[in-house]
């Protein structure tokens, strides 16, 4: 973590800080230093002469420099990061344990898939007076993921919309143009296995359950919703189905590997060109470029493949995302909304989360972000093209009727463990979504949750 | 120990302690001062995290309706236990321990046997460097071990594979039927020499006499080791055989760390990786707590159990 930076740095931060404060207040919104006289609902920014103390938890890299920014903008609150693991190694388990225990932090990373399970456990503070007004400033879709029963609970940070990465170096050499259809898709890793036969289109990562869940989100159908005051679990649909057998059939063809993503043998892969293409989420462009240095400028992303007859173009988030979660118990609900509203919308604090490559902004109006506008780092590894216009269009295209369940690590370990089963050949894809679907409506009993029949 | 916590009865009859130059009381008091600190630190750093995780078994956490309001806490009695023996991927994961221990028992004996006859030969030498070389393994932490040997199991890492392939020998170290020995090779490797130290102290205690006496009676080299050696170290064997089972019945950090790396370990792969999955992923910690006492349950049943055995007919190992 670079917790120390060079007070130039500082000075500059501050200096962007308080540019994009004058930006922000023009544009109605933003929270400014100084205690705004008018309605109930302006932010509250604490007192300098007594400053409040907040604790955040994150394991976003580098976020300490937003942070920074942060409390040199608001003397009256004072923000200390603690880096922790990330939430599904631990994380989360440590905060719900400081939520129980009563010393957990006021502020922390939770992903946008965690929050009905943190509702569950009783570990989110009711923030809907402090943050309603600032809703406008979030995409839809990412906003919802942190309300609840009309109550809202997290502030959204970013999410991951996908796109399809490829090594356009290879694919012009072959003469594959980039997939349009999921038919396009699997014509073009068949090309693949033809024209090299140490090269293949992708990997099945079995061991990916946001990955595989994204999948099926883009297909259409949604796999949990609300009836009333019941959950309705409908994995095992006719859209899931088509998604499964789809890959199934590339499994049963050999036309993708089965090794994990984000492994050693996979960075391996891409180093070599084992494999020459990715579905992933926006911030997979950092992942790519960190494991496969050496093949700059070689990759170009298209948009993710699309379906027969959808209506229009649809993608989908990996995992969802991740929000700012006020934790159960904060003495500050106030200041910790503000503090949350501000990291994640924030032109200038965005712009330092999106260099760490944190994902794609959650913020509407992503105009003022000028690293979505040009990025000598990242653009030129992709041959000079301006990924994020892609992923821009993307995270517009992700459907708001997706909901997480309050059991969505039960989710994960479920369908990991059926699909890594159904790629060792016991039983197919479909076979694994429809086991899943029963061990959830299972899960949602074991905890007392109401469950509508049919589903 | 007995002498000291021995209770003497003063005499029935007059009711006196007829002068006794020990003191029982005064000398209680000794042991209990030094014993104290021990007791102390045992019990909050052992005992009450055991007995916090046996009370958390009893609970549930509920919740109602949609899930948006506080859960209850509630006693659960042994549901959690039954939800917990009716899990076919828990009870599948118990098994599965069960079949690893078949398989590596026998091999670490058999392996820590042999490294500590082999160096305790009379023909041995360079023995300090040996002994620990075959040591080392141990002192690298369980996560490096399996990382490295992760390492040399994945295709694209492995410098081993592609030479077992040019040979035409079988390579596939990571799956479905494999696993399970290359789990094993990483826990033979990790403690044999660990092991063999155990084996090669109980060799050291036995008097040079009986040696002399059997070479004097003709005895070879390996005759001495079957005959002599293998029947006098009984006891540190049985020792290690009951370290090895319980360390294979609690097997944790090489599925964990090589889960990654293969489709072929799942969430519930061991008992202990089941409960922590529970414990971690899944924030149920009371179905957490049920499985690990569980697993404690087994472990003890089971490394008692052989104790019984090989101490029946009354000659006691240990």
């Amino acid at each position: 973590m670079g917790s120390k930076i060079p007070r130039a740095t500082r000075l500059a931060a501050v200096a962007a800080t308080v540019a994009a404060m004058g930006l922000t207040a023009a544009c109605g919104g933003g929270s400014t230093g100084v205690p705004a006289a008018g309605p109930a609902s302006a932010p509250a920014s604490g007192d300098p002469a007594n400053p409040v103390t907040l604790k955040f938890w994150s394991w976003v890299p580098d976020i300490q420099k937003a942070v920074d920014a942060f409390n040199s903008a608001h003397p009256g609150i004072k923000v200390q990061l603690e880096t922790i693991t990330a939430g599904p190694d631990g994380g989360y388990a440590k905060m719900l344990a400081g939520v129980k225990a009563g010393n957990a932090p006021d502020i922390a990373q939770v992903g946008y898939d965690s929050l009905p399970s943190f509702l569950v456990n009783g570990a989110l503070e009711d923030i809907t007076q402090h943050a309603a007004p600032h809703a406008a400033k979030f995409v839809d879709w990412q906003w919802q993921t942190g309300v609840f029963g009309g109550k809202v609970y997290a502030i959204p940070q970013a999410s991951g919309p996908m796109g399809f990465y490829y090594r356009k170096d290879l694919f012009d050499k072959w003469g594959i143009q980039p997939p349009k259809t999921w038919d396009d898709f699997a014509a073009a890793a068949r090309t693949i296995r033809q024209k090299d036969e140490d090269a293949y289109i992708s990997t099945f990562a079995a061991n990916q359950a946001p990955w595989m869940i994204a999948l099926a989100q883009q297909a259409g159908q949604e796999w949990f919703s609300t009836e009333g005051d019941a959950w309705k679990v409908t994995i095992d649909n006719p859209d899931t189905r088509k998604v499964a057998d789809y890959w199934q059939k590339m499994l049963d063809d050999k036309l993708v590997k089965t090794e994990a993503d984000m492994s050693n043998a996979w960075y391996k892969d891409l180093q070599t060109g084992g494999i020459v293409g990715w579905i992933g989420g926006s911030w997979g462009d950092a992942i790519i470029r960190g494991n496969a240095p050496k093949t700059s400028g070689k990759w170009a992303v298209a948009p993710i493949p699309q379906w027969p007859g959808a209506s229009a173009f649809t993608s989908a988030s990996w995992g969802g995302g991740s929000a700012s979660a006020v934790l159960k118990g904060t003495k500050h609900p106030a200041e910790a909304t503000t503090f949350a509203v501000w990291l994640n919308s924030d032109p200038q604090s965005v712009n330092i989360l999106l260099s760490a490559g944190y994902g794609w902004p959650s913020i509407k109006d992503t105009g003022q972000i000028t690293n979505l506008q040009k990025d000598d780092t990242v653009f030129p590894f992709y041959g000079g093209q301006n990924i994020w216009d892609v992923f821009k269009e993307a995270d517009a295209a992700v459907s708001s009727d997706w909901r997480w369940p309050p059991v969505s690590d039960a989710l994960y370990a479920s369908v990991t463990d059926n699909a890594k089963a159904a790629v060792q050949g016991e039983g197919t894809l479909a076979d694994a979504f429809a086991k899943t679907q029963q061990a959830m409506v299972e899960q949602l009993k074991a905890k007392g949750l109401n469950v509508a029949t049919g589903g | 120990m007995t002498g000291v916590l021995h209770k003497e009865k003063p005499d029935v009859r007059t009711g006196a302690d007829h002068g006794r130059p020990r003191h029982p009381r005064r000398s209680r008091s000794h042991v209990a001062v030094f014993v104290a600190p021990f007791f102390a630190v045992f019990a909050l750093f052992f005992l009450a995290p055991i007995g916090y995780a046996v009370y958390q078994s009893f609970f549930k956490l509920t919740s109602s309706g949609l899930g948006l309001t506080e859960p209850t806490l509630d006693f659960a009695g042994l549901d959690n236990y039954v939800t917990a023996l009716t899990s076919p991927a828990f009870v599948g994961s118990v098994g599965r321990v069960l079949l690893f221990s078949l398989i590596e028992v026998p091999i670490m004996v058999v392996c820590a046997l042999a490294l500590a006859l082999l160096l305790d030969s009379a023909q041995a030498r360079f023995r300090a460097f040996f002994r620990v070389s075959f040591f080392l393994p141990y002192g690298v932490p369980g996560v490096i071990a399996s990382l490295l040997w992760g390492f040399l199991y994945v295709p694209q890492t492995s410098p081993l594979i592609d030479m077992l392939a040019a040979a035409g020998l079988p390579h596939d170290f990571l799956g479905p039927d494999t696993v399970l020995l290359a789990i094993a090779n990483i826990s033979t490797w990790q403690f044999a020499g660990y092991n063999m130290l155990v084996l090669i102290a109980g060799l050291q205690a036995i008097p040079q006499e009986l040696y002399e006496a059997a070479r004097v009676d003709g005895a070879t080299e390996l005759r001495i080791a079957w005959h002599v050696k293998v029947p006098l170290v009984r006891a540190p064997l049985v020792l290690i055989t009951v370290f090895t089972l319980i360390g294979t019945l609690q097997l944790f950090v090489e599925p964990l760390v090589l889960k990654p790396l293969t489709t072929a370990i799942n969430s519930d792969y061991t008992p202990n990786l089941a409960a922590y999955n529970q414990a971690f992923a899944q924030s149920n910690i009371h179905l957490a707590s049920a499985e690990a006492t569980l697993i404690a349950i087994m472990s003890f049943v089971i490394s008692f159990g052989f104790l019984r055995l090989v101490n029946r007919k009354g000659n006691r190992a240990w």
